[in-house]
């Protein structure tokens, strides 16, 4: 592929073309963005409704709080880690920004910064007991979700409270009528992981998931690297709850258990490997975006919500045996 | 810039400047004392081998020099200056880099990224290069003479002697003043590249310390050598004057008899076990051969020449495209190693890979040995602790392991000590045909004896082993007879007194013609 005699002139053999680029975005999603828009597209196809702004910034809204929190769960699962303390954070942040809600939108920066602040927080705890005291990280992550959870209901006993009205509003709300708040959030993760992607740190991540001991004798500080994964992974579900609760528009000390395993599918069906080492944030995003169009399909073929969950599952089943399969067909040419 | 500092640094000394001063260095884990006491003094621009058995502390002192793990109690200097690493990265802020037996590159990140590990090249916005990372990556590569090496490859795609020239071109490029090669050529056939690299290395007034189980490359590339036996530095010589045997004798406390020929195989007719005919697969273009019951069949092969799908092939972890393998008459239908050895007398394979095809990490070494055959040595379905510590036992007899080593985790063995195990493995698992790959590689000579001895009475007994073997003179000194790998197809067939060095060599090349004169 690339010309070895000419070594001294690298540059030119690499230019860059616009489908590798696509290509490292995607990184392993493309399989799941195909769904995807396969989905989309009979969904289209049964509800002509779909294709409205209003629609689309509908289904953006519902999606962002789980896609948000796959995106967490991603880095750690990159580290070939769990974390379960995803639903402990959501619910924490839910009921805070219930129980003291700040108007304006300084208030809602400063809400988001505190949503931020509290995934940090736990995030480190668990990147502590995980990277340095070396627990196993689902008995780690399962303990400090249990405190989460005990700590929503000490803010929160029960279902109530009111979201400030500016959150609820503007982070659902289309800019120009056309694009969603939520999805200029989730570009901006987006970015942000684009950019982490090309540090020590991002390169690292994926490093100490293959092979920790390989990484470490390459010099790697594999403690740091996976400390600063649980972070990441934290400030992501603090961001999630914060945008659960501009949806709900309301507290609930349970809010975030439904989106733990789900965040787990949505991870699963990106075509991150839980073994580590193989997957992006970009392919969870798509694999929890997908878990809720397929809701929605469904609410529209007119198929009871019961049957969700079945239909949820299955799809999970069929992604990764056919990217195992593609996978296998990669390897080998 | 960082590449061009290790180069400065090593024409400031002159050669024979003491590079490393290592004095009185110990290591204990618990109860076990891997290392006693060692000594060591390298030289810039020298090349020091260090020798010993395995669990004589060769592997404890490395992790000590690299900085993996610190030292109990010793001294040791590095120019002069005071040496206490306590990571990789600190060691190889004193420049000094050590290339793993074990190959510490990380599988899913490509050759250039695994060279510049754990900084990356970076653009001027402060974020990782990719071109540049595939750039710097070339520079690295062409300067080691691996310029055929795709630096975008992932590392997972290359084939393991490529993978441990990465390995230690990049423990080169990070060495100003110590380097150490650990088993550096186990996975190369020949010696050549890295005989290239140590002498550029050495010029530039690098220290090298050298550790091999093969004693004609340490006379090729070494001057002196320090033993290591039972955790202590025993002596150093001058290799110029010390025999073979001296060294074993150093080595293991005893002489060893390292001449012992195969006897010729009296007269009896052969009953074929094995037979494979027109073997199509991936590296393979059409290999027919028998093995008898009771015979050793060797194969030699420089690197890549099809002898690792062969045995794969056998072995039931890659299908065939073509061809037919029959076992005692029976066409060969198993799909996995689990279903060959049970597939009519058995089949049991050894691979090549240890850390990642061969041992369970986190399981005693006892239960290693007594995993594939688990259902054998249970009652009822239950297995008692007892009988997997007898058949364990038994098994580790047979390669002459230490029994204290069977309630170890596997993964705090030595490498030796690991491949014993997989080999007692597969000895004991009951397969009357033994598929071994390089089943001595990173094994010292006391333990290859009973490596040899152990393989040799089990053909007595009625078995028959195919085995590869990078190191010819293992070849020459156990094989019944021997196939010679040439471009996925038998090149030649040599047995008996034929087997010789130097015909096996002319055949490994291509050469054909040898046979006549």
């Amino acid at each position: 592929m690339i010309d070895t005699t000419a070594p001294l002139a690298p540059s030119a053999a690499r230019q860059v073309s616009a489908a590798t680029l696509l290509r490292r975005v995607v990184q392993g999603g493309g399989m799941i963005l195909f769904i995807y828009l396969a989905l989309y597209a009979y969904y289209g196809a049964i509800e002509p409704r779909a294709l409205r702004a209003h629609s689309i910034a509908d289904l953006m809204n519902n999606t962002v709080p789980l896609a948000l929190a796959a995106a967490g769960l991603t880095f750690v699962v990159l580290n070939r880690g769990f974390d379960l303390s995803v639903a402990g954070v959501i619910s924490i942040c839910n009921v805070t920004l219930a129980v003291a809600p700040l108007e304006g939108p300084g208030g809602a920066a400063l809400s988001a910064l505190m949503c931020l602040a509290i995934g940090a927080t736990v995030g480190l705890v668990n990147g502590l007991l995980v990277g340095y005291a070396r627990l196993q990280s689902i008995a780690a992550t399962l303990a400090t979700m249990i405190i989460c959870q005990g700590i929503a209901l000490v803010i929160l006993r029960a279902p109530g409270g009111f979201v400030s009205e500016w959150i609820v509003y503007e982070m659902t709300d289309r800019l120009w009528g056309v694009i969603p708040v939520s999805g200029l959030v989730v570009a901006a993760v987006l970015l942000v992981w684009i950019l982490i992607r090309r540090t020590d740190f991002g390169v690292s991540i994926y490093a100490v998931g293959a092979d920790e001991q390989a990484a470490a004798m390459s010099g790697i500080n594999v403690r740091r690297v996976r400390a600063g994964a649980y972070v990441c992974a934290g400030m992501l579900y603090g961001l999630a709850g914060f945008m659960l609760s501009a949806q709900t528009a309301t507290g609930n000390p349970n809010s975030g258990a439904p989106l733990l395993l789900l965040a787990f599918a949505a991870v699963a069906l990106g075509g991150t490997s839980l073994a580590g080492g193989r997957g992006g944030v970009f392919a969870s995003i798509m694999g929890a975006a997908t878990l809720m169009l397929l809701q929605k399909v469904l609410f529209s073929s007119g198929i009871s919500s019961f049957y969700t969950g079945m239909f949820q599952g299955s799809v999970l089943i069929l992604a990764v045996v056919f990217s195992g399969l593609i996978a296998r067909i990669g390897e080998r040419k | 810039m960082e590449s061009e500092a290790p180069a400065e640094a090593g024409q400031q000394d002159a050669v024979g400047h003491h590079a490393l001063e290592v004095s009185g260095v110990s290591k204990a884990y618990g109860p076990t004392v891997a290392l006693e006491h060692a000594d060591l003094s390298l030289q810039a621009g020298r090349v020091l081998a260090l020798l010993g058995e395995n669990g004589a502390g060769k592997s404890t002192l490395v992790r000590i020099l690299s900085g993996v793990v610190s030292p109990d109690t010793g001294e040791m200097m590095v120019h002069a200056a005071p040496y206490k690493p306590r990571s990789i990265t600190e060691a190889r802020g004193s420049q000094v880099a050590t290339a793993f037996q074990e190959l510490s590159l990380v599988p899913n990140l490509s050759v250039a990224q695994n060279l510049l590990l754990p900084r990356l090249a970076k653009s001027t916005l402060g974020l990782v290069s990719r071109r540049q990372v595939l750039t710097r990556g070339e520079e690295i590569l062409s300067r080691h003479g691996l310029s055929r090496i795709d630096p975008d490859l992932e590392v997972s795609q290359l084939p393991l002697s490529d993978r441990q020239r990465i390995e230690i071109a990049r423990a080169i490029e990070n060495a100003g003043r110590v380097l150490i090669l650990d088993e550096p050529t186990a996975a190369l056939a020949e010696t050549d590249w890295i005989f290239e690299q140590i002498i550029k290395a050495r010029q530039r007034g690098v220290a090298i310390l050298y550790i091999s189980h093969r004693l004609a490359e340490v006379r090729e590339i070494c001057t002196s050598a320090t033993v290591l036996r039972n955790g202590r530095s025993i002596a150093t010589v001058g290799l110029e004057q010390a025999t073979d045997g001296d060294i074993f004798e150093m080595m293991v406390g005893h002489r060893v008899d390292t001449t012992r020929q195969v006897a010729p195989k009296s007269a009896r007719d052969p009953k074929p076990r094995v037979q494979v005919s027109d073997l199509q697969g991936e590296a393979l273009n059409g290999v027919s051969f028998e093995i008898n019951q009771g015979e050793v069949l060797g194969v030699a092969a420089l690197e890549g020449q099809g002898q690792r799908a062969l045995f794969r092939c056998l072995a039931g972890l890659t299908a065939a495209q073509g061809g037919t393998v029959q076992i005692d008459g029976k066409i060969a239908g198993y799909r996995s190693p689990r279903q060959a050895m049970h597939f009519a007398s058995g089949v049991s394979y050894l691979p090549e890979e240890r850390k990642t095809e061969g041992i369970l990490t986190g399981l005693t070494a006892a239960t290693n040995i007594v995993l594939p055959f688990l259902p054998r040595i249970a009652k009822m379905g239950f297995i008692s602790a007892r009988s997997e510590e007898a058949t364990a036992r038994r098994a580790a007899e047979t390669v002459e392991m230490d029994k204290r080593y069977l309630s170890f985790d596997i993964a705090d063995l030595s490498g030796g000590n690991q491949q014993k195990a997989l080999m007692g493995r597969t000895l004991a698992s009951g397969a009357q045909t033994l598929l071994l790959f390089d089943p001595t590689r990173g094994v010292d000579v006391g333990t290859k004896e009973s490596i040899y001895t152990a393989i040799r009475q089990f053909a007595e007994a009625g078995g028959s082993v195919l085995f590869y073997s990078s190191e010819l003179p293992e070849i020459v000194q156990l094989a019944d007879r021997c196939l010679v790998l040439y471009d996925g197809r038998i090149a030649r067939e040599f047995s008996g007194d034929d087997i010789a060095e130097h015909r096996l060599i002319a055949a490994m090349v291509g050469h054909s013609e040898t046979e006549a004169a």
